[in-house]
Order: structure tokens, then sequence, then C-alpha cells
């Protein structure tokens, strides 16, 4: 992850930046991303990535605590379905994350808070295409402050 | 001391005669609490204990999640009504119960307002079968379902800021048999200790989604809860969630796998992009 | 100290001019829920549909008919209104501890850079008067002090909320299913730990002050005549009649010493799930865990509310755990109350509330468990 120990969250303004924990997977979407890096394809630089070897191993918890922790997006992105280097990890986690999605939905968390993609190692385009996209609507949304942790901004705000 | 019922009469009958025959090392089922509309789960292990039974709609506990921690007893007979039932179903699917190890002593719940009253699996049946409830239309899922989302968030935050964190939703759940918890994992520790709103909210969205395809919907957490958070208005939801997109009710089909462990290569995914 | 009354149970002026004089807590009902309405209420008319009846808002716990006599008034909370006041319930569903002992309480603070650093928590607290204490909790404070208030290491955060708070007493005229107070050396008309002390006598209000700090809430209020202390007598006797449940506590002392190991201890604990509950509720149970919260480069202490019931109470940083089951962890919590607690400080440590009573998932009766004990252990 880079570094980032800013602990003041981002506030509404004009120039507000979201910034957005992205799981990506080892075999497809970590690759495409890797692509798009070597491909000199620009994409806002909100992103902060974690390498997983699945988007199965993408717990639900993983998401929602990157949000409680001050993200004000999630990205999660793997192989397409019937691509999965492990066979069938990115079904068994597009079950946990439909779960996950329509819960968030239940709770009035705004749906373009947590996005799902899944990305290929050639597809280097896409990746910034996803990263743009999910960008702006987090920006759009504004930052988080449904599942964020207010004991941050406390803290945030006696360190001034 | 209130007149047995018939199926009282039945079930102490029969436990009396298993404990006599050593057919089983106890018959697990519920006694009369001390107070008025509370019962007490209880092992009878005597044929003198049979006649201390007791089953009404006041028996809030789901029985299956005491029988992890009866292995080591050996054959243990277990009342089972509908939710029971259906936990014992997904506890043998998920070995923490050996099935032969049981039997089964199956009746009609008293409670009317279960959606499956009837056990799906038992060895006998005692007593007479409850009507089929209707099926389930979540009206009050969909109720909430239609507030904005912002009075959703409100509503449930209020609700889950006043949790306690007592874990007694957890401790009386069937499907809560982690050895460690993940709230109780310290290394990291994921969430944290204290019954911090965002905390409390961490920890029940993430029980809820760990109870997908696994919520028999017996409501004995929103019971057990000591400042009566209704917890079921979240686990109905996941329940309505995972039937909706996976076809599957938990717990009444022994032969089908869990749905969270299971997929199908045409699953829906309009919210993957 | 003189009793005096409040004629016509007037209390509005009297809260009043509570609320002039310090921070005001008392039972208060919370806020309405914002779920949907209960099937049965008017803008929704009962439901035809069966499967509706499994909607709505569960009952309070798993004991229907007891749980009325908790429902009302969740805590003692700050009072902004005199019409928020609710005394007219037995209980509070959680004890008065939380005034004094928060589930949350930060120590000090600290950057992660400059960990050597760290900036303490003042303990500091404001003027307090609590309205409506019953007197089994206000009596769970002396045990406290006990702990928290002791000589060689007195607890600051905790003496600093003890001294500024006054504590009103509501005495109890008619005790719950689930009261004993008589049973562990408690009244329902008790004093312990009270400033003051109210008792409803009908068309008026005895107040019996115990301080100086009481005494001044009361000195502009009619004298007492002696047939209003006779008749606060007289109601004394029959709420201490109403609760038949006795325990030879001191002789159960003994026997406890004798029977950590006694079979007696498996049936006791089969049905206890070992949540939290009784421990939370519970006036006197007062264990805490310390730990650290760290994010984002700061970070603080914190002390919470912790219980004997749970695993990670007792496990250590090996992984080993000197008390592995449920069976050891219930045992536990009643050698501490009525074994080594009494041994150090010559009372045990229970005050009779009966909230585990109540609230216990399992219908553990604590009650029962005594006479089992008594009965069973030699």
């Amino acid at each position: 992850m880079m570094a980032d120990t800013n602990p003041v969250p981002s506030t509404v303004s004009g120039d507000f930046e979201p910034r957005i924990v992205a799981f990506l997977c080892n075999w497809c979407s970590y690759a495409g991303a890797d692509l798009a890096g070597i491909s000199r394809i620009q994409y806002p630089p909100s992103i902060r990535v974690v390498r997983v070897p699945c988007s199965g191993r993408v717990d639900p918890f993983y998401i929602l605590k990157a949000l409680q922790q001050g993200a004000d997006g999630v990205l999660v992105s793997g192989c397409h379905p019937g691509d999965c280097h492990y066979l069938t990890g990115n079904y068994v986690a597009r079950r946990r994350f439909a779960v996950l999605h329509d819960l968030l939905g239940f709770f009035g968390i705004e749906p373009g808070r947590v996005s799902f993609s899944w990305v290929s190692a050639a597809e280097g385009e896409r990746f910034a295409e996803v990263v743009r996209e999910v960008t702006e609507r987090v920006r759009a949304l504004g930052p988080s402050n449904r599942l964020a942790d207010a004991r941050l901004t406390e803290k945030a705000e006696r360190a001034g | 001391m209130p007149r047995p019922t018939a199926v009282e009469q039945q079930l102490r009958a029969r436990a009396r005669e298993l404990l006599e025959k050593r057919e089983v090392a106890g018959v697990l089922g519920f006694r009369a609490g001390t107070l008025p509309g509370t019962c007490v789960p209880f092992l009878a292990t005597e044929p003198g204990d049979a006649d201390r039974l007791v089953l009404n709609r006041d028996c809030a506990a789901n029985l299956a999640a005491w029988l992890p921690r009866l292995r080591h007893r050996g054959r243990i007979a277990v009342v089972a009504r509908g939710p029971d039932s259906r936990s014992i179903v997904n506890l043998v699917k998920e070995n923490q119960v050996e099935r032969d190890r049981l039997h089964i002593i199956g009746v009609a719940d008293p409670d009317d307002t279960q959606p499956v009253r009837n056990p799906v699996v038992f060895d006998e049946f005692l007593g007479e079968r409850a009507p089929d409830s209707p099926p389930d239309d979540y009206a009050d899922i969909r109720e909430f379902e239609a507030l904005p989302p912002a009075e959703r968030w409100q509503a449930l935050l209020d609700e889950l800021s006043r949790c306690i964190r007592c874990y007694a939703c957890r401790q009386v759940c069937p499907n809560c048999y982690c050895p460690t918890c993940f709230v109780d994992a310290s290394r990291p520790a994921w969430v944290g200790r204290t019954p911090d709103p965002s905390d409390n909210v961490l920890f029940h969205m993430v029980r809820a989604i760990h109870m997908a395809g696994r919520c028999v919907e017996c409501g004995a957490c929103a019971k057990a809860c000591p400042i009566g958070i209704p917890l079921m208005i979240i686990n109905r939801k996941v329940s309505l969630i995972v039937r909706d997109r996976f076809g599957s009710v938990p717990g009444t089909d022994p032969d089908a796998p869990l749905p969270l462990t299971a997929f199908d290569s045409e699953d829906r995914e309009e919210f993957i992009r | 100290m003189k009793p005096r009354i409040i004629p016509g149970k007037e209390l509005n002026g009297f809260i009043k001019g509570l609320m002039e004089r310090a921070e005001l807590y008392a039972p208060k009902e919370r806020d309405t829920s914002p779920f949907p309405a209960n099937p049965a209420s008017d803008e929704n008319p009962p439901a035809l549909d069966a499967a509706e009846h499994s909607a709505g808002t569960p009952p309070v716990n798993g004991n229907r008919e007891v749980s009325q006599f908790f429902r009302d008034t969740t805590e003692f909370r700050h009072i902004t209104d005199p019409a928020q006041v609710n005394l007219d319930h037995l209980n509070t569903k959680l004890p008065l501890k939380e005034l004094f002992l928060p589930r949350r309480e930060v120590m000090f603070t600290f950057d992660t850079d400059t960990p050597e650093r760290v900036e303490p928590v003042e303990a500091v607290a404001a003027e307090r008067i609590v309205l409506g204490a019953r007197p089994c909790d206000a009596a769970a404070l002396e045990m406290f002090d006990r702990v928290f208030l002791d000589e060689a290491t007195p607890d600051p955060y905790y003496r600093a909320r003890r001294e500024k708070t006054t504590i009103i007493g509501l005495a109890c005229n008619e005790p719950g299913p689930a009261c004993f107070c008589t049973a562990v050396g408690g009244s329902p008309h008790g004093s312990a730990a009270l400033d003051l002390l109210l008792v409803d006598s009908g068309d008026r209000y005895l107040a019996r002050p115990m301080t100086a700090k009481g005494e001044a809430l009361v000195a502009h209020l009619p004298e007492a005549t002696a047939p209003d202390i006779e008749k606060a007598a007289g109601l004394e006797q029959e709420a201490r009649a109403a609760m038949k449940f006795t325990s030879d506590t001191a002789a159960l002392q003994e026997k406890l010493k004798a029977g950590f190991d006694h079979k007696a201890w498996d049936e006791i604990a089969l049905p206890c799930v070992n949540c939290g509950v009784c421990t939370y509720v519970c006036p006197t149970c007062h264990c805490f865990d310390v730990t650290d919260e760290e994010s984002h480069g700061r970070g603080a202490r914190i002390r919470t509310w912790d219980s004997c019931q749970f695993s990670l109470f007792t496990r250590h940083a090996s992984g080993h755990n000197p008390r592995p089951t449920g069976r050891d962890r219930l045992r536990n919590r009643m050698m501490h109350k009525f074994r080594y607690f009494p041994a150090v400080h010559g009372t045990v440590l229970c005050v009779g509330c009966g909230r585990c009573i109540v609230e216990c998932p399992s219908g553990i009766d604590l009650r029962e468990t005594l006479t089992t004990l008594q009965e069973e252990l030699e």
C-alpha cells in the first residue's frame, strides 16, 4: 500500500480526491494494472492497491474494514468468470460479493462506494477505465461518512 | 405447574424409555424456568429427569447450538422443532455434529410465528404436524427497504449503537461455533473491543454476512439480546438475499450444498463491471 | 437528619431544582424506535397474512412476561427536561454502574511516532445528581468503592465521578419476581451509598436524607410527621415480606472452598452459553480490560468493560487458557461473587437486583444456582 499516513480525511471541496482501496487478484487484475502502467495509460492516482492471490481471498470484512478506516471507496477486481487461476475462486467470491453488495444497499450505504470488476492481465486500458469510472463515482459521492469511524475524525481534530 | 400438553406427555414417556433402555446418553430439551415465560435448555440423563421436560412457545433457544458442545457425551436425543432441525441439517453439513450420533425427536414448533414449524429431519415424530405456514413474503424487510437510504442507515446505526457487545446473539447461535470469533482475534485486532458505534456496525454486518445461507431465522439471537436490538431485520434481509439470488432456504434440504460454498456459473452479476 | 416530605408527589419542581444544581441523570425511556411501526399500530392495521406476524420487532428478550418490568427504561440518561424522568418502573435494564465505570474510557492518547510521550486524560467529573437509583444499584457502589477506592491504588476516574455525584434513591415497595436483595444483606428501602432516599407512600414522597449533601436538597421541604415515618416502615416490611428467597451466604462461602471440582457445576453450566449478559447487566460486576486502539498514527489507551464469561478474559498470549470451558468460566463468576470477594472484602458481590435472572438468554436463575450449590456441596 502507498504510504499515506495523513489522518485528516479529505473534505468536501472542489479538489476532493477520493482514496480508494483496490483489492486486485495477483493473476489478472494486478497484471492488468501493471500493463496499464507500463503502457503509460493515464488514470487517477486515487487507488491504493492491495495485491491478493485471488478475488476469492477477499473477505467482505476487508472491504468493510477499509471503509471504516477512512477509505472513501473500495474496488475489488479479479479474473473474468471461467479464467480463475484457481478455477473457481472468483465464482465463489461472486456469491459473497453479491450478499455484501445487497446488504450494503440495505444498510443505506451508497451503492457506488464498493465496486467489483473483472479485469484480465491483457486489459490494461480496461483497468484504467475501471479506475477512472470508480474514481468519478466516488468523487461524486463525496467523502465516506457512513461506515467511517468517528473516532478517526476526533483524533484528526485533536491532531489539528 | 400447568398440566402437561399431549405432546409433552408423549415426549416425557419417550424420553424416559430412551433413557431407561440406555439408547441415548441424554435427551436434550427444555425444562421450565423459574420465572413465568421462561424455559431453560436441559439435558435429561436419568429416567427420572424425563418428567421435567416441557415444550411451549417460550422455549426461546435453538437447541442445535448445544449439540457441538455435547458431542463428547455420546449419543444424544434432541427435541427438534422446525428451526432446531434446520440448524441440525446445517451443522451436519458443516461437520460439527454427526448425524448418526443423534436421535432426533421431531415436534411441531409451538411458536406459530415461525416460518418453518415442522422439523425437516427427524428419527421419530411426536404429536401433530403444524399447518404449513404460508410462503414468507418478507413484508417487514420490504417495508424497511422502502425507506430512503439515509433513513435506513440512521435507523440501523441507532439500533446497533445500543449494542453492549455482550455477544449473547453470537453465543446462542448454532452457526457460531468458531474457536476464535473475528471480533475476538487480537493479532490483528480486526474489531475494537469497545462498543463504539462504528465497531458495533462492523460486528453486526460481518456477523450477518457469516449467517448468509446458514441462518434459519429461529430468532434466538433477537430474543437473547438484553437490550432488544431488532437483529432479525438484518438476518431476514440476508435470508431474503440468499433466497432471491441463489434460490436457497437454509437447512431445508439435507442434500443441497451450503449456498455460499457453492456457485453457479450463471449466477447473476449485474453489480459487477 | 430530619426526614422531609414532597407533598402531592409533586416531583416536577423538585426535579427542576435538582437540574439547577447539577447535571441530572435519571431513568429515561429511549427515544422512539425508528423502525417501521408495529404491524398492529394504528397506521398499519393488523395484517391478515400469517407470515407478517413473524415481522416487526421481536419480544424484548426470551422472557415475555417478566420483561415488562424492565422494558420501559433502558438506562440512566442525562435529563434535559423534567418530563423525561421516568420513575414508574422496577429497574433499569442496565445498572447505575455505567455512570461510574463507563463502557469505554480513554485514559491517555499518544502519537505513534512519539510513543514515549502520552497525553493523559485528566480525571475530572462534572457535578452530578442521580435520581431514582434503586437501593440495590446504590449498594453495589459500596462494593465498587472497595475495589476502586482502595487506599493503596485508588482509581482517579472513578473517584472523581463518585465524589462529584449525589445519589437520590427510590425505595422499592413492590419487588419484582426476580428480586432477592434481602437474601444478600440488602433491603428494598436500603440506604447504602445513598445521599437521599425517596419512599413513595401513596400521596407523597418521604425524603430521608443520609448525608449533608442529601439534606441540602430537601432542607426547604416540610418535615415528615410520625405517621409518615411509620407508614414508610410498614411499606418496607411489606416489601421485605414479598421476597421469599433466602440463602445462607456464609455457609455457602465455606462450602464453595471445598466445592471447586464438584460435579454440580456441570449441571449448572449446561444451559449457560457464556455470553456476557449477566456480567454486563450486573451492578456489581466490575471487571475491565485495558487495550490500545491505534489508527492513522494516533493511539489511545482505553478501559472497557470485560466479562469473565468470555474465553478471551483469561486467554494468555501463548494461547493457553486456564479457564478453557464454559463451566470453568461460570464457576469463576459464582466463586468471585460468593467466595473470593467475601474472603477479601467481607461481603458477597451481589445485591440481588435480579437482572441476570431476567436477562439470561437461557433462563438461568441465580437463586436456583445458589440453592443447588447449597444442597449439593458438602
